[in-house]
């Protein structure tokens, strides 16, 4: 089962990478969605692997919340572009 | 053959092409491609990856099923929302109705597409666009 947290770290550094070269805000926004996706996962596989339920709740709420504040921070972002 | 090999490959299956899903859309985040190029991919096959994967999870350890769901709700909804407050966001910058696009000519000028009229940069003439 280790397998597939190897693989998922191993796709994980793409975003990251991109992230990190980027200029462009957008990209970078893209990049930082798809990376809080991605570890959130990462989160509810180790909590199956370990069988812990705690991790799991953990990862849920990462899932959730990051991905709403993510869109909130993309609505401040195109405001402070506007002004 | 047992039902839990069965399970078993059958979780390791979801799980894997989950992974393929991921890899596939995460890919095109290295091109030069623009930003609704790389959301659309992106949104599609993060979406559909992480919830095979969670699926698969599912049938690994079934006891988990209130968590597991809610993951599976959760990733349903916030990743399409995500991704259209993202391509809204990027696209409309701040025109009303965020109504412009932009792109290049075949002769290299840029024309961006305001209000249904095209503009273009190479010469000030304005070209009417009906329909």
């Amino acid at each position: 089962m280790s397998w597939v947290i190897l693989v998922m770290i191993a796709i994980l550094v793409i975003p990251i990478y991109e992230a990190a070269q980027d200029e462009d805000i957008w990209q970078r926004m893209l990049a930082f969605a798809s990376i809080a996706t991605k570890t959130s996962l990462m989160i509810l596989v180790i909590s199956v692997l370990r069988d812990d339920w705690m991790i799991g709740v953990v990862g849920v709420l990462i899932l959730s919340l990051g991905n709403a504040s993510l869109m909130l921070l993309a609505q401040v972002i195109r405001r402070v572009n506007e002004s | 053959m047992n039902s839990s090999v069965l399970i078993d490959i059958f979780s390791y299956g979801c799980i894997a092409v989950g992974l393929w899903f991921w890899l596939w859309g995460t890919w095109p985040l290295l091109g030069h491609r623009s930003v609704l190029y790389k959301l659309h991919g992106l949104s599609v096959a993060d979406t559909l990856g992480s919830m095979l994967i969670v699926v698969g999870l599912l049938m690994k350890i079934p006891r988990e099923w209130p968590l597991l769901m809610l993951a599976l709700i959760s990733l349903a909804i916030w990743n399409t929302v995500l991704g259209y407050v993202l391509a809204y966001c990027a696209v409309g910058h701040g025109h009303g109705h965020g109504e412009m696009l932009e792109g290049a000519d075949t002769q290299g000028r840029t024309v961006s597409l305001r209000y249904g009229k095209l503009f273009s940069s190479g010469n000030s003439r304005e070209v009417s666009h009906d329909g």
